[in-house]
């Protein structure tokens, strides 16, 4: 007993032992309730910790469609344009060019000239290491890379059938070395873009980080690699990126440019108490040191946030009810309020389930007897859904629902339009059905697709609820469940589901980004994933598809979005409210929106005071 | 045949065996990575020049020969999300798994061979109760519950906020305990209640033999026996589970604890490659799993015949 007795005190020991060195190191951290210096470097680096729910897997622009690939290449890369910082409703501001472009009076020729001086950071790809001066033909040649295969670019539908001679050099072979008629460096600083027809959106997608300027030798150098090695010319060049974080230094060779309050639409009124007004004069990039944590998971973001591992999260809606004490506007409870800043804002997009058109048991019908009754089972069960509970269930209330598919980010949003669309009528969805002859026993079964998760099966379910009052069988409505997005798309750009339900993220403020998600000739696999095709609707698109923002092109939107609600072609939509929160000793206005990635050049943090030693 | 190139021969087809039916399921079955590369507005042209980038359009046989020219030239590719070279990946995500998981790894295993000993020496006495019983406990609860519970407990305001909820920016000792003990902590909660309760077993099995008997009539001291008899007539069972455990607590294993504290290991890796369908970095990761597997066997077999002179 007593050599049991030996190895049990000595079992103790090791654990005691033990115990004290993980306390000591325990003891030895300290939460970071603020910005704070890292192991080893300069107490006076200012850090800003930002937590998104998504990672990118790939830093190339040319990879960057979705929004967390673009808040990051955003930062490392130029755009010729960007929103402004603070200005609501947006606008376009120039960033690496010198002004707005001069556009000829045809509207077919635009000049943009790009400001003096840039330099890409300094890289091995480059001779003797050193960063050379950007060039227009950087721009060119970046934009060419959507068009080539081999790149798995993403952004070539912003331009493809727009420039002069880049689809054809595509179908040539996308030979770099060769010119494309269009698409010109006139001089080392001087870019011409020829369009085959008006695309007044143009301006727009020069600020989305699809059209960032790459340079050829860094891409060429690392291959497939540039997409985790970036080299731009961006206010920050990045230290570290794996699935987890991205950290990215300041670059000190950025352009110097003072901050200006006024050019960048700063509004006293809704701004004024976040610590705003003493950027003025001061040189972006502000923070030397960006580190984005990529946490998908809800639970493990805010418990970081709230242990004072972050600055900034866009809170879990389950955690509204301890956040928010007031929902309309959405307003902090006095805890929350003493230490953070918040801001609600709508999503630049939309949810919305489209019926596929393209199946004729639910879309269109040779047979126009037919036709009209799938129309009416279609407007029943958009009578029969019920967006407030919706909302409430999901969205905690404060999303904004809105009729048809111009959301209210969009600039041509009409607060005042009818809203019969989105609002529950029983009596009227048994009607229609009954007028068309539909009963329980003929009713086709609705086929609904979605991504294997919890939240998205109890939408359906919530869905099934819905259509059970108007007599909707449940054995009649299906899941088709897949396990990714990846697989989901997959189906449904195949036509394979019957009720698509999807979110999308406007590209730029133009409410031309969500019309075309309903423009026939973009059926699937493009983004018209209704496989609508209405006429006049195609009509009033390719007609204000070429014109400058004006009332009546307003007009024509709203026009073309009743013609959407008329057919019943969408259960629609539901723009969700981000509840964003950051510490209020730091400076900024953060945005999820078309600013994006941009406003991490105007993060002022305090100087480290707390510290992980 | 020697038994050495009998060996080999038998590593080989299992290699080719489970490297042929992963990618016979990866193929057929794995998420098709074309729609999630693709972005928005695709025409039919697009996707299928993306189907041909991905050398989605070759036959299947093809497809398998150039995986296995790759895998027998440790070629394994870029991954087709982020274009890192696999073995770049492979190389930045092991060593931090294998940090992160080995010390919640060993405490399992070793705890659990003790508490399994204890239960075993005193069973059906209330030590033995009580740690069968936290056994069943620990094996009930949901390995998500405790690492959400953990963080909330040990790394917030909320609690004792010791250490960071998240994260791995170690350095050096001091900064790897740091990030270490929640997730160790972590794993050794889910797993020393199924550990123990396997050595147990395993223990009260042994301990029933006539061995035993014999040496308790001799009057060997009861520690002697324990050490001496049980556990070393024991180890065969073991090294069986502490073997072959490491791959699946390796890849599996860390999937959750990763995930959760924001590690960047393979089991992260993995998961994001299943989920995307990036078949490079799956490819690699079964073949290397498979090879591990294979390299398990031999060392068990050398490890058996080590503890056990009977196996020789």
């Amino acid at each position: 007993m007593t050599a049991l007795r030996k190895n049990l005190y000595l079992h103790w020991l090791t654990w005691v032992t033990l115990g004290c060195l993980v306390t000591l190191v325990a003891c030895d951290y300290a939460p970071q309730g603020d910005a704070s210096s890292q192991p080893g470097e300069d107490a006076e680096l200012t850090v800003y910790r930002h937590a998104m729910d998504g990672a990118p897997t790939s830093l190339d622009p040319a990879q960057a469609s979705n929004i967390y690939a673009n808040f990051i290449a955003v930062n490392l890369f130029d755009t010729l344009y960007r929103y402004k910082y603070l200005a609501r409703p947006y606008q376009l501001e120039p960033n690496l060019a010198e002004g707005m472009p001069q556009v000829s009076a045809d509207g077919l020729i635009y000049t943009i000239r790009i400001k003096p001086g840039v330099q890409f950071i300094d890289d091995p790809a480059f001779p003797q290491g050193k960063g050379r001066a950007l060039r227009a033909a950087d721009f060119v040649y970046s934009i060419k890379r959507h068009f080539d295969p081999a790149v798995r670019a993403q952004g070539a539908w912003l331009w493809q059938g727009r420039i002069v001679g880049l689809d054809e050099w595509k179908e040539s072979g996308a030979d770099y070395d060769r010119d494309v008629p269009g698409l010109q460096a006139l001089d080392n600083r001087t870019v011409q873009i020829q369009l085959i027809a008006p695309f007044p959106q143009l301006p727009h997608t020069l600020a989305h980080g699809l059209s960032a300027i790459v340079p050829r030798e860094a891409v060429e150098a690392y291959g497939p690699e540039f997409a985790v090695r970036p080299v731009g010319s961006g206010p920050f060049r990045l230290a570290e990126f794996d699935s987890t974080r991205a950290v990215l230094l300041r670059n000190e060779r950025f352009r110097s440019e003072p901050f200006n309050l006024t050019a960048e639409g700063f509004d006293p009124a809704r701004q004024a108490g976040l610590g705003l007004e003493k950027l003025e004069d001061r040189i972006p990039p502000l923070t030397d040191r960006i580190e984005v944590e990529f946490i998908a998971e809800d639970a493990a973001r805010w418990n970081a946030f709230n242990a004072g591992e972050l600055d900034f999260v866009k809170v879990p809606v389950s955690q509204f009810d301890q956040v928010l004490m007031a929902r309309d506007p959405p307003a902090l409870r006095p805890d929350f309020a003493d230490r953070f800043n918040l801001a609600a804002n709508l999503e630049s997009g939309f949810v919305h389930t489209d019926f596929n058109m393209d199946d004729q048991r639910i879309g269109y019908h040779p047979d126009p007897d037919q036709d009209a009754r799938n129309r009416a089972l279609r407007c029943a069960i958009i009578k029969a859904f019920d967006w407030p509970k919706r909302n409430e269930i999901f969205y905690y209330g404060i999303g904004q629902v809105f009729p048809g598919i111009i959301p209210p980010a969009a600039p041509e949003f009409d607060p005042n339009q009818d809203r019969s669309a989105v609002t529950r009528d029983l009596d009227g969805a048994q009607g229609l059905l009954s007028s068309y002859g539909w009963y329980a026993s003929n009713l086709p079964v609705l086929e609904y697709g979605f991504t294997s998760s919890v939240t998205e099966r109890q939408m359906f379910e919530q869905f099934r609820s819905f259509m059970a009052d108007i007599g909707y069988p449940a054995e009649k409505i299906r899941a088709l469940t897949y396990a990714t997005y990846g697989d989901y798309a997959r189906a449904y750009l195949n036509r394979e589901v019957m009720l698509i339900t999807t979110g999308w993220t406007m590209d730029y403020p133009d409410a031309e980004n969500t019309m075309q998600l309903f423009f026939g000739p973009n059926a699937t696999p493009a983004s018209n994933n209704a496989n609508y095709d209405n006429e006049e609707f195609n009509r009033l698109y390719r007609a204000s598809a070429t014109m400058q923002p004006s009332p009546l092109r307003t007009a024509m939107y709203r026009n073309m979005n009743d013609i959407v609600i008329d057919d019943c072609a969408t259960i629609s939509g539901i723009s969700r409210r981000l509840i964003l929160l950051w510490r209020r000793e730091h400076s900024l206005l953060p945005d999820r929106s078309f600013v994006g990635g941009y406003f991490f050049r105007f993060v002022d943090v305090r100087p480290a005071a707390g510290s992980r030693k | 045949m020697p038994r050495v190139m009998r060996t080999v021969w038998q590593a080989l087809l299992l290699i080719l065996g489970v490297t042929f039916v992963s990618f016979l399921l990866m193929v057929w079955f794995g998420p098709d990575q074309t729609y999630t590369l693709i972005g928005k507005n695709a025409s039919a042209e697009q996707i299928a020049e993306l189907r041909h980038e991905l050398g989605y359009d070759r036959p299947f046989l093809a497809r398998y020969a150039d995986f296995l020219v790759d895998l027998s030239t440790l070629d394994l590719g870029a991954s087709n999300s982020s274009g890192e070279r696999v073995s770049r990946l492979l190389a930045r995500s092991t060593p931090i798994t294998l940090a992160l998981m080995l010390p919640g790894f060993l405490l399992g295993n070793l705890l659990g061979v003790a508490l399994g000993l204890a239960a075993a020496q005193r069973r059906g006495q209330w030590t033995d109760r009580l740690i069968s019983g936290l056994s069943v406990v620990g094996m009930s609860i949901s390995f998500l519950v405790i690492i959400i519970a953990l963080q909330v407990l040990l790394s917030t305001p909320y609690g004792l906020n010791l250490f960071p909820v998240r994260g791995w920016q170690v350095s050096d000792l001091p900064s790897y305990l740091l990030y270490v003990t929640v997730p160790t902590i972590a794993l050794l909660l889910v797993t020393l209640g199924y550990n123990t309760r396997f050595y147990r077993a395993v223990f009260v099995e042994e301990i029933g033999k006539d061995h035993i008997r014999t040496a308790q009539a001799f009057g060997t001291a009861p520690a002697v026996i324990l050490w001496k008899h049980v556990l070393k007539n024991s180890l065969v069972p073991i090294i069986t589970r502490v073997l072959f455990s490491i791959p699946l607590v390796v890849i599996s294993g860390s999937l959750l604890i990763e995930t959760y504290f924001g590690v960047p290991g393979i089991g992260k890796v993995t998961f994001e490659a299943i989920t995307n369908g990036d078949q490079p970095v799956l490819k690699a990761v079964v073949a290397l799993t498979a090879v591990a597997f294979v390299l398990i066997q031999l060392a068990a077999d050398i490890l058996y015949r080590l503890v056990d002179p009977r196996l020789a």
